[in-house]
């Protein structure tokens, strides 16, 4: 489903992918993970399509397709969703009004006519009701005022109401509490499936317990060092990314 | 129907203010005089187009007890509950030689009070359409009865796309403790050059809210002038303009806070693209003595093309201690990361731009003071973003 070869990017005068290859099938779920600067949220930026990052080398496929040539909503729509670190708040935009733009640029683009608005409510209370969501958030602006979990719950909810084929979530579990984590694994795991696949960004473990990965791949300074399954995760809490430095440096 | 010799008319004109004038040195009334000379020179008459289809159109757009005043003649309601109004004769000495011009070339002149809480709001239309270049005046006096609670559209708009000069005076008295909700909407074509003096004087415990929508015009200019003689007033006043291509709009605030308690408090925003230029400037004057004044303003602009231009201009003159003041004011583009955030959902690059665009307007449209004409402000309001932003997408 995705293919990164070679990948390598940089923001302004900064190196920070250096030949990173994944790949990805659909089923799968792959957990990221890997110290801070090693260019974890960078893969997810350019992978969405962020303008900033400069791909300087290497190829991206999406279901065949050159996944670098895509505006950032032409990846969306061909069913690619990135989680944000840190969800952008934009007061006076209706969080159901974006909820169901989105979904209808979707539609569109395969061709479905708009969703109803009596199908749309229906839809969105159900994913709220699996999240834990009160149904007033979609009446308020867009992550206008959430704390911290609310804000990821939110992602999840635009996530489950998308349903991509790929979801990359970037440190989807900073900053939540038990319950808050809970749910929003609930939300990734409703979606798993033999089309989906997902990619978990995150610097610790504690995701994993609730959302159980495939592959584990650890990055450090730009590229892949290390790949391996579940227990690659465990290792890595127990032992600190330095031993995997270590060990590949030989 | 001119009181005075066209050599007077004409020296008056020659007195208008120009960019000499500090209150006046970004905005450029050359095409009010011209037009203003062109109309005289051809007789001082104004063929009115046909705009009777227009005034249906609006009036039946907001429900509301409608004094229309077409190229500066007056047409009355055939009802009026809890409105008295009449025709105005003496209007005041002028003060300046815009005033002087509205004065010699006035028509008709409305007077409207209201008593009690009439179950309309009254409705002011000011369209303008002739079949050449013509000059308008309007002169309108308000006054909220003391303990009054009403509601005051004013609708200025235009018919046709020939140049015209609209001068108009607006004065709102508000009664002890009377409240008065105030909204104006101006959506004149390009050809338009218009100037508006509005002032508003308060009574004790009074209220004036106000809500004010520039969407249209070629070269416009809006002086609010509020005095606070009374203790207890609030009051409240909004402002968006919308700016494309070739046009210029010119809000000058001021408000005289002469005894205290009182607070008013103000917000203009502007969202301008292409070549224009949009100026705001809030004056707040804290006279000797009014303690306890709690006086706010903001300005807020967007900024879609490097050719729009903004002259942000907040004036604070305190005379006093016991005060509490404050400003801003803030000039911007779209913000990168919501812009990236939105196209990531899927939202291409200018459906984003869009929401964005809308969202920095809604607070101003959420607050407008009459429930009833809320939607239809919401909607000229997406028109107008529309044809700046050059899309056809629904965006909210």
């Amino acid at each position: 489903m995705l293919e990164i070869k070679n990948l390598k990017s940089r923001i302004g005068d900064s190196e920070i992918l250096r030949g990173l290859s994944l790949s990805v099938n659909a089923g799968e779920v792959h957990a990221i993970m890997g110290p801070n600067g090693s260019g974890k949220s960078t893969l997810a930026q350019v992978v969405a399509g962020h303008e900033d990052y400069e791909v300087t080398g290497g190829s991206v496929t999406f279901k065949g397709q050159d996944l670098l040539q895509l505006e950032p909503e032409e990846r969306a729509r061909n069913g690619i969703f990135l989680g944000f670190q840190y969800p952008v708040e934009i007061p006076g935009v209706n969080n159901a009004y974006l909820l169901k733009a989105a979904l209808n640029a979707k539609r569109k683009h395969q061709g479905i006519d708009e969703i109803d608005a009596f199908e749309f409510l229906k839809l969105a209370k159900e994913k709220m009701a699996m999240l834990g969501m009160d149904p007033k958030f979609l009446n308020r602006g867009v992550n206008e005022g959430f704390s911290g979990g609310e804000k990821k719950r939110n992602e999840i909810l635009q996530m489950a109401m998308l349903e991509p084929e790929l979801a990359i979530l970037d440190e989807t579990d900073s900053g939540l509490d038990i319950d808050a984590l809970k749910a929003v694994a609930q939300g990734v795991n409703s979606l798993r499936g033999p089309d989906r696949a997902i990619i978990l960004v995150t610097h610790y473990q504690r995701l994993l317990d609730y959302i159980e990965p495939d592959f584990v791949h650890v990055l450090s300074q730009g590229q892949i060092i290390k790949s391996g399954d579940k227990m690659l995760a465990h290792e890595l809490e127990e032992k600190g990314y330095d031993w995997v430095r270590e060990a590949a440096n030989g | 129907m001119t009181r005075q010799s066209p050599e007077d008319l004409r020296e008056i004109v020659g007195r208008l203010p120009t960019t000499r004038d500090e209150d006046w040195r970004y905005t450029d009334l050359s095409r009010a005089r011209d037009i203003t000379s062109r109309w005289l020179e051809a007789g001082a008459k104004t063929v009115a187009a046909d705009i009777d289809e227009e005034i249906e159109r609006i009036t039946g757009s907001i429900d509301a007890t409608w004094f229309v005043i077409a190229n500066g003649e007056l047409r009355l309601p055939g009802a009026t509950s809890g409105i008295s109004a009449e025709r105005l004769d003496d209007v005041p000495a002028a003060a300046n030689a815009l005033a002087e011009l509205n004065s010699a070339l006035l028509v008709d002149g409305l007077r409207v009070r209201i008593d009690g809480a009439p179950d309309k709001p009254v409705g002011l239309l000011f369209i303008d359409g002739a079949a050449d270049a013509a000059t308008s005046q309007a002169h309108v006096e308000i006054e909220f009865a003391a303990g009054a609670s009403g509601d005051v559209v004013e609708y200025h708009t235009s018919q046709g796309a020939q140049d015209h000069y609209a001068n108009t005076i607006v004065a709102i008295s508000v009664g002890d403790n009377a409240n008065a909700a105030h909204l104006r909407i101006q959506s004149r074509d390009l050809r338009h050059v218009q100037t508006t003096h509005t002032t508003v004087n308060t009574g004790r415990d009074a209220r004036f809210t106000s809500a004010s929508f520039d969407l249209g015009g070629g070269l416009v200019r809006n002086d609010i002038v509020i005095g606070i003689s009374n203790p207890g007033a609030e009051i409240s006043f909004d402002g968006l303009y919308l700016a494309g291509e070739g046009q210029h709009i010119d809000n000058h605030t001021r408000v005289d806070h002469r005894v205290g308690p009182a607070t008013s408090r103000q917000e203009y925003r502007g969202i301008l693209n292409g070549r224009c230029r949009c100026v705001w400037n809030g004056k707040a004057i804290v006279h000797k003595g009014a303690d306890g004044t709690d006086a706010d303003q903001a300005n807020h602009n967007l900024l879609l093309s490097e050719k729009a231009e903004i002259d942000a201009k907040p004036e604070l003159e305190i005379y006093t201690d016991d005060v509490k003041c404050s400003h801003g004011t803030t000039v911007g583009q779209l913000d990168e990361t919501s812009l990236f955030y939105l196209r990531t959902r899927g939202l291409d690059r200018q459906h984003a731009k869009q929401v964005l665009t809308h969202a920095f307007a809604a607070g101003l449209v959420s607050r407008v003071p009459i429930e009833s004409a809320k939607s239809i402000v919401s909607e000229l309001v997406k028109t107008r973003l529309r044809e700046i932003i050059q899309s056809d997408e629904d965006f909210s």
